[in-house]
């Protein structure tokens, strides 16, 4: 089976997982641009991320043959320190239209403040200038209010639903961002987020349409085959493969293919994923792809 | 200064841009769609009515929107624009225009553009390098551009581009053919090599084929092209190693060698290099024939 990750911070990830990943049957991953961790200061700091993203994680990434693709923004947390936050605006128009820019994110509400709303309005109008998909992060806290008011704020601009993925959904979302006509994706991170058990319920109770499944692996404990995995679980819990196809490959395709950025012929002729014709001539790549280790527990929790 | 082997003039914006523009659309016409063309053609025109920068970088980014990936011009097709592809050409395209804006203008949208591109975009900038104004205002980026370990960028800065041989000191020249051996390039490829030669890029070389020499392995011929009027002891007994060489190759870059010189150092070979110096002497070998031939080895096997 193939599967598009459209949520993975992959600068976080070693080459370990990109092996493991390509072996899994991830074809294509989207990086949103996030916080890394460490507040940045400079707005040289952002330049330079933003330039990994479509250079050498891009090409770190095809070295495993796996297609990579990014999202450009300034996220909410670090949209509260507005003299960074407007210098990363003023930057951000030299990369939104660029090649494998597959929408302007990952963007929203942290804390909730009226600078993330501020620059939440003024990246969403940065989407609707250059006519990209959205990737929407909801708040860890005070989570069904801040979903709402995103939708609210996103509609306000004149914002199609139908451009935006609302994404670490849970339960207690789902319903409005569904019925408001957005796509609503779910990040199968342990712990803190959606383990995939639960993630089996919510596609018994709302089925395949309009639901993207990710991984967001990151800085954190996170899982980059959270995809994959979750994808065993249901086909394990009865779920067809026709729908695990829907949202685990054809809905986040769907979604982001509206920037006209990304397509299924990116990785046409590239069939299935031969691990062994990776490792000629490539330095990045080394030592054995234990798929099977990595694959046999494959319930997050 | 005078370099045989460009046939174009350089860097005269005012005059060469309409003419260049036009070039680029025609081929352009040839290969990509008529849609694409028309977009393009339309930026350039409300752009030279009022130039922004902010909808000239997403046109200059936004390029990939409107071009195929994949489109490129039939190989040989144009003397200058050889078998670029279209997002390269269309982005030249572009760039003549920004190429009219004052001076601040364009060094500061030029060098926003460098500093955020992608590898196809700065691609785009390098190759543009020979129609810009204001060369020395550009002549660090390009000098820093070649310390990529990128091929793609390495060469759109190093081959069949004017600017390192009107611009560079001899210091960055050296650097450049220097890491052109080093990684394989084909040399005759990089614009005024033959006027470029000084004695201290002919010792480095020198000095470079001891080493791969000691390591088991080889150099390109071409690289003894540098040497040419720089032959002391050392580099004739380098000269006189090729003309012993199995390689047919090595052979005819020592005869190369030996009819351009008059040290008087070289004259023993004469006689183990007489069918190639007959090629010679017909036009059938020269530095770029030779060149050729190395170029056509290296896409069937890497050479190192």
């Amino acid at each position: 089976m193939r599967f598009f990750d459209s949520h993975v911070h992959m600068v976080s990830r070693t080459t370990d997982d990109y092996q493991r990943m390509a072996a899994a049957g991830v074809t294509a991953i989207i990086e949103p641009s996030f916080w890394q961790g460490q507040p940045r200061t400079e707005v040289g700091t952002f330049k330079d991320y933003f330039n990994s993203l479509i250079g050498f994680e891009r090409f770190r990434a095809s070295q495993f043959g796996i297609q990579h693709y990014c999202t450009i923004g300034l996220n909410p947390k670090e949209a509260n320190n507005e003299k960074l936050a407007e210098a990363v605006l003023e930057l951000m128009p030299l990369y939104i239209c660029k090649e494998g820019v597959v929408g302007i994110g990952e963007i929203g509400f942290d804390d909730q403040t009226k600078a993330e709303e501020k620059y939440l309005i003024k990246q969403a109008e940065l989407a609707l200038e250059a006519d990209l998909p959205i990737q929407i992060h909801t708040p860890h806290r005070d989570k069904k209010k801040g979903t709402i008011r995103t939708m609210d704020v996103l509609e306000d601009v004149g914002i199609d639903p139908a451009k935006v993925i609302i994404d670490h959904n849970n339960e207690e979302t789902v319903k409005e961002v569904l019925d408001r006509g957005y796509w609503s994706a779910f990040t199968i991170y342990p712990h803190t987020k959606l383990g995939n058990e639960r993630m089996v319920q919510l596609m018994l109770e709302y089925g395949a349409e309009q639901i993207v499944v990710d991984s967001a692996a990151d800085w954190g404990i996170s899982d980059p085959l959270a995809v994959p995995k979750t994808a065993a679980l249901m086909k394990d819990r009865g779920i067809s493969l026709e729908k695990i196809e829907q949202v685990t490959y054809h809905n986040p395709l769907a979604a982001y293919g509206q920037s006209g950025q990304v397509s299924e012929q990116d990785w046409a002729g590239s069939e299935g994923i031969d691990p062994t014709a990776l490792f000629e001539g490539n330095t990045l790549l080394r030592g054995g792809m234990d798929v099977e280790t990595a694959m046999s527990q494959y319930l997050i929790e | 200064m005078n370099l045989k082997e460009i046939d174009e003039p350089m860097n005269h914006s005012d005059r060469m841009e309409p003419r260049m523009r036009e070039r680029i659309l025609t081929l352009l016409n040839k290969t990509a769609s008529p849609d694409a063309v028309a977009w393009l053609q339309q930026t350039i025109a409300s752009q030279e009515a009022h130039f922004e920068r902010r909808p000239f970088y997403y046109a200059f980014s936004g390029v990939s929107r409107h071009f195929d990936k994949a489109g490129r011009l039939p190989e040989d097709s144009d003397e200058i624009f050889g078998d670029w592809d279209e997002y390269r050409l269309a982005r030249v395209g572009l760039l003549l225009l920004l190429a009219k804006q004052d001076e601040a203008e364009f060094v500061e949208t030029f060098h926003a553009l460098l500093n955020t591109a992608d590898l196809r975009e700065q691609v785009a900038l390098f190759s543009a390098l020979p129609w810009l104004p204001h060369p020395e205002k550009l002549l660090e980026a390009a000098v820093d551009g070649l310390r990529s370990n990128i091929v793609d960028i390495f060469d759109s800065i190093s081959l069949d581009n004017s600017f390192p041989a009107e611009n560079f000191s001899d210091e960055a020249w050296n650097q450049m053919v220097l890491k052109a051996i080093f990684i394989t390039r084909p040399l005759y490829r990089i614009m005024g090599i033959g006027d470029r030669k000084n004695i201290l890029l002919a010792e480095a070389i020198s000095d470079l084929a001891h080493e791969r020499w000691a390591a088991g392995r080889m150099i390109t011929p071409e690289a003894w092209q540098s040497c040419e009027g720089f032959i002391d002891d050392r580099i004739a007994g380098d000269i006189a190693k090729m003309a012993e060489s199995d390689q047919k190759e090595d052979r005819a870059a020592a005869a190369l060698v030996f009819s351009k010189d008059d040290s008087g150092k070289l004259e023993a070979l004469r006689s183990g290099l007489t069918p190639e110096l007959e090629r010679i002497a017909n036009g059938d070998l020269t530095w770029k024939t030779l060149g050729k031939t190395m170029e056509e080895k290296l896409t069937r096997k890497c050479l190192t």
